[in-house]
Order: structure tokens, then C-alpha cells, then sequence
């Protein structure tokens, strides 16, 4: 395992994508020590302000301070992410155990089942969802966190589809294992890669989902600060403020870079051969 | 040829049953009765029992899903409320704006991204391939709708040249007109289609270009640029269609995330529009069209897939 950390940290690009996302987090996380101004704080008398020393990323329509909302926008959208692929991980992991350890029938219907959730694009399904629920941020986590179900499900089946055939799965089935002992304790804990790759990079789709239902008006409601309201907003001010909707936009794309850049540097450390001897603690590459 | 068809068609309808269930299903899943849906929450007792009996809502459900299906296969969407117009005809209206769009991006994302492939995967690790790869990466990653507004704030804040907001102009109308209207969003989701593609051409080029049969080729003395255009490249489209196949669905969202950056009018728009106003015949008749949209796309794709594989048999 730590031999993992450490082949991740020697890639220069999983380094800096990693350090950014940990300084996300962290003004995310420690937002109401780092700044103490109110995200929803109004100041009428200094609207569309350019970025300046006092705010640095200017103010917007109603004077609040760009970058407070920007780091508050990181909460809401780290939030959802966090949640639904923990939504996602939860249903499609057990799904793809399933299917994969079983086969037969119950491999054919819960297949079918991901089939369909596969069969409308991930944002329209999640818009259908919004549009019977109602906009709320609860909604637009558990929609972006069906829309992630397949993917784990299709990957996790995969992974036990391979695990299935092998010996010690089948010498625990020999003694006479029970299946969720041999689902839960040989199976799943050698399948977990492809599962932790699968679960950065759904959540950086998670982001871009997020923001992007925020900017079509359907995603979290306002005046909860989001990246993608905020984009929605400041387009209707390129002419007057056209920092508003470039700026937060700058930090949602490193955010949905860096988690992608992550996960497949991950998958490329995860998937290339041990070298002959593992590094020692400590004095990895 | 036919017989692949017809069984790939016949795989895709329960799921399509299953989808269209869920989406007929839609309106019962509302807070409230779909009639108050339908009638507004005003409506008098009397009103909600005319619209009851009159809308078949007093039938046992899966009455009202086989009436509701029967209707759709024949066209019948039922009415928008907001408009009182058909829904058929609504959505009709706006697929032309759509499909030229779509189109558009993909002719971009297809000139832009098959050079980037080529030249990344015949140097690979090279500066230029390390370049054009981030430069993939950066087209995948990017948001549509940043990018977007990156656009209408160079093209036509900045430098006036392009309309900020996009009407549609039928091509084969005004191509002039067309193509100044269409530039922008188009040049948004083809970048995006363009990194999808350079990202999976590359691979597949590259996987192909270690073959023997290239060494082959080229010990014959043939031309690189014959070993490449020949050869390589025909059999690298085969798994690349299908890649492009499974990243229709993105394509899809980067459509109705494209039409709200410009407000251009088609079929994303509508459907947005339609959920603000909570239009739910017109949501639901949006998402059936694109849903038969999509899984029509996705077995055309098949069938090419199949058509340019010599080794699948249609059987």
C-alpha cells in the first residue's frame, strides 16, 4: 500500500494535482477561519467590483466577495461529490459483486437494470430526477450519484468476473465458505482497485455534473454559493464584470483536472507491475 | 446485414420498454396528484375531477401506461401545458436547430482531433505528442459551458465578430449566416469532441503502429504514408468507433449544456425550459426523443462497427 503512495507521489503531475486538491479541501473545510467575510454578505454600495486587494476575485451583482463564494462554491460542490460517490459506490459495488460472483439469472437482470440506467445520458437523467423532486441540493446529489451507479457496477463485475476462476476463491468455496464470507473477505478486498480509480475519477464527473446542472438553473438553488450558478450568473455580466465568470470557472477546472489527473495516474500505478523488490518504507522512487 | 439489425433491435426494446416505463412513471412520482400537476394547484375540486375523467387518470395504471404508450408510438405526446401545443410538434421544431449543431461539433472534432491523433501517435513521447496529449486532456476536462463564455467573451465582447447569443439558420438557407451563428457553440462542443477523439485515435494508433504487420509493410518498402493510410488507420478506427460510441451519452449533455452558453433554440433549451416552467408532457416527450435519439445513434454506430470489421459475421 505504501508502495503505492510513494510510485503516486514520483509522478510530477499526480504530486501537483494532489497538493492542489489538498488546499481545496482545505479552504473548503476551513473556510469560516480563513476568511471573515459572510458568503452571503451583501454590500450594495460596492457591486461588480474588479478583483482588488480587499477582494480578490472582485465582488459580484450584490457586492459579495467572489472568492469567499468561490471557496464556499467548493464546499457545496465537494459536498455532492463526496456524497454521491458514496451513493454510487454503495448500490453499484454490491450490484457488480453480485452479478459477478453469481452469474446466471442474477447476473442478466441486474445488468439489464444498469442497461437502462446507461440508456439516457448521465445530466438528463439527473435533470428528469430534478424535475420530479424539486431543486434542492439533496436531489441534485442523489441524481449525480444514480448517474454513477453503472459505472461502478459494470467495473466491480468485471474485476469479480476475473477474481472468480481463482484459486483461493475457490478453496474457500472447497471448505466451505459461505458466499457473502467469500464475497466480502477474498473477493472484495482483491478487487478494491479498480474500485478506488473508478471512485476519483466519478468524482470529479460528480463535480462537472454538479456545476453544470447549477448552470442550466436546475442544480443546487441559490443563495447557496456553487460554481456553476456562479458561471450562470456571471455570464449575464461579461460586458460589465468579466472576471466574474472567468475566475470561479479557473478553479472548478484545475478542481475536475486535478481529480482526473489523480485518478489516472492511480490507475496507471495500480495497473503497471509491481517492481521486482518493493521499496522499503520510506525510500520509495 | 438485415438480421444483425433486427436482433440488435430486439435487444434494445426492453430496455427502451423499461425506460419509457420510468419516464410515463415520471408524473406519478410528483409531490402531489398528476392532475394538480396538470391543472395547477388552484385548480376547484370540480375542475380536477373533469380533468381526471377527461385524462383517463381514473383507470387502473397500467391501463393508463399501455394508453399512454399506444398514443406515443403513434406520435401522440399529448399537449404542452404551458402552450396547448402539441408536444410531437414542439420538439420537431427544435431537432433540425440540434442535429445541425451536433454535426457541426462533430466536423470540428473531427478535423481538429484526427491531425492531433496522427501526429501524437507517429512520435510517441516525443514534445509534440506530450503537448497534444495535455492538450487532450485539457479539451476533456475543461467545462463546455467555461469554455463557452471564454469564447463569447474573446469573439464577441472583445473583438465584436461573433453574436454572443446564437439564432438558428437552416445551412442550406444561409450558409453565411449559418456559419457565423453556429461558429461559436460549434467550435465549444467540438473541442470537447475533438479530445475524445485525439485522446482515442492516439491509443488506438499506437497499439496498431507496434503490429507486425506494419513492420511488414514498411521491410516491403512501402511509403509511411501508405503504411499509415492504408493500413493503420483502417484498423485503429475499429476500436475508436467504438469508444465514440460509448461517449455519445456525454456528447448528448455537452449538447444542452451548449445550447443554454449561447441560447441557441433547440432541443436542450426546450427541455429546460420545460422543467422551469414544470411542463411535464413536453419534459416527458423530451426525454423519450432523446432517448430513441440516442440508442438510434448508438446502433448506428453497431452496425458501422460491424460494417468496417470484416471479421464480425452478421449471421
Amino acid at each position: 500500500m505504501s508502495g503505492v503512495v510513494w510510485r503516486l507521489l514520483g509522478r510530477r503531475e499526480a504530486l501537483l494535482s494532489l497538493l492542489y486538491f489538498i488546499a481545496i479541501v482545505g479552504a473548503a473545510v476551513f473556510a469560516r477561519l480563513l476568511f471573515s467575510i459572510d458568503p452571503l454578505e451583501q454590500d450594495l454600495g460596492n457591486t461588480l467590483d474588479p478583483p482588488s486587494w480587499k477582494h480578490w476575485f472582485g465582488t459580484d451583482e450584490l457586492g459579495r466577495d467572489l472568492m469567499v463564494r468561490t471557496v464556499y462554491g467548493a464546499r457545496t460542490s465537494l459536498l455532492t461529490a463526496a456524497g454521491a460517490v458514496l451513493i454510487a459506490a454503495s448500490v453499484g459495488v454490491p450490484i457488480g459483486l453480485v452479478a459477478g460472483f453469481f452469474g446466471g439469472w442474477r447476473d442478466g437482470l441486474l445488468m439489464r437494470v444498469v442497461d437502462v440506467l446507461l440508456a439516457l445520458p448521465g445530466i438528463l437523467f439527473a435533470m428528469a430526477l430534478i424535475a420530479v423532486l424539486g431543486r434542492s441540493q439533496m436531489t441534485a446529489l442523489v441524481a449525480v450519484g444514480i448517474t454513477g451507479i453503472p459505472s461502478f457496477a459494470r467495473v466491480t463485475r468485471a474485476q469479480v468476473l476475473s477474481l472468480r476462476q481463482r484459486d483461493f476463491v475457490l478453496a474457500v468455496e472447497a471448505l466451505g465458505g459461505s458466499a457473502t464470507y467469500n464475497i466480502f473477505r477474498t473477493v472484495l478486498p482483491n478487487a478494491w482497485s479498480p474500485i478506488l480509480v473508478q471512485m476519483v475519477i466519478l468524482a470529479s464527473v460528480a463535480i462537472l455534473l454538479e456545476a453544470a446542472l447549477s448552470f442550466l438553473g436546475v442544480g443546487i438553488p441559490p443563495p447557496t454559493p456553487s460554481w456553476g450558478d456562479m458561471l450562470r450568473t456571471g455570464k449575464g455580466f461579461l460586458h460589465e464584470a468579466p472576471y466574474y465568470a472567468v475566475l470561479p470557472g479557473i478553479v472548478l477546472t484545475c478542481t475536475i483536472l486535478a481529480l482526473d489527473t489523480l485518478g489516472r495516474a492511480l490507475a496507471a500505478v495500480l495497473e503497471a507491475p509491481e517492481p521486482g523488490m518493493a521499496p522499503p518504507d520510506g525510500e520509495g522512487p | 446485414m438485415t438480421g444483425f439489425i433486427l436482433r440488435r433491435l430486439a435487444q434494445l426494446l426492453p430496455v427502451l420498454l423499461i425506460a419509457s416505463l420510468g419516464i410515463w412513471a415520471m408524473i406519478y412520482a410528483v409531490p402531489g396528484s398528476p392532475v394538480a400537476v396538470i391543472v395547477g394547484e388552484n385548480a376547484t375540486p370540480e375542475q380536477i375531477r373533469e380533468v381526471t375523467v377527461r385524462l383517463g387518470l381514473d383507470r387502473p395504471l397500467i391501463v393508463q401506461y399501455g394508453a399512454w404508450l399506444w398514443a406515443a408510438l403513434h406520435g401522440d405526446l399529448g399537449l404542452s401545458i404551458q402552450s396547448r401545443e402539441p408536444v410531437l410538434a414542439l420538439i420537431l421544431g427544435r431537432l433540425p436547430p440540434t442535429l445541425q449543431l451536433g454535426l457541426a461539433a462533430i466536423l470540428v472534432g473531427l478535423v481538429v482531433g484526427i491531425p492531433v491523433a496522427l501526429a501524437s501517435a507517429l512520435r510517441p513521447g516525443s514534445w509534440l505528442d506530450r503537448v497534444l496529449s495535455g492538450w487532450s486532456a485539457l479539451a476533456l476536462g475543461v467545462p463546455t459551458f467555461w469554455l463557452g463564455i471564454l469564447l463569447i467573451l474573446l469573439f464577441a465582447v472583445e473583438l465584436h465578430w461573433l453574436p454572443s447569443a446564437s439564432s438558428y439558420v437552416p445551412f442550406t438557407e444561409a450558409p453565411l449566416a449559418a456559419l457565423r451563428n453556429i461558429a461559436l457553440p460549434a467550435v465549444t462542443l467540438g473541442l470537447y469532441v475533438s479530445g475524445i477523439f485525439a485522446r482515442f485515435l492516439r491509443a488506438a494508433l499506437i497499439g496498431e503502429l507496434r503490429a507486425d504487420y506494419v513492420r511488414t509493410a514498411r521491410s516491403k518498402g512501402l511509403r509511411e504514408r501508405d503504411v499509415v493510410g492504408g493500413h493503420v488507420m483502417r484498423n485503429a478506427m475499429l476500436p475508436f468507433v467504438t469508444i465514440v460510441g460509448l461517449m455519445l451519452a456525454s456528447f448528448v449533455g455537452g449538447t444542452v449544456v451548449t445550447e443554454a452558453v449561447f441560447t441557441y433554440p433547440g432541443l436542450g433549451r426546450l427541455l429546460i425550459q420545460a422543467i422551469g416552467t414544470r411542463d411535464y408532457p413536453l419534459i416527458q416527450g423530451c426525454i423519450l426523443l432523446v432517448l430513441l435519439l440516442y440508442m438510434g445513434v448508438n446502433l448506428m454506430v453497431d452496425v458501422l462497427y460491424a460494417y468496417i470489421d470484416p471479421r464480425i459475421d452478421f449471421g
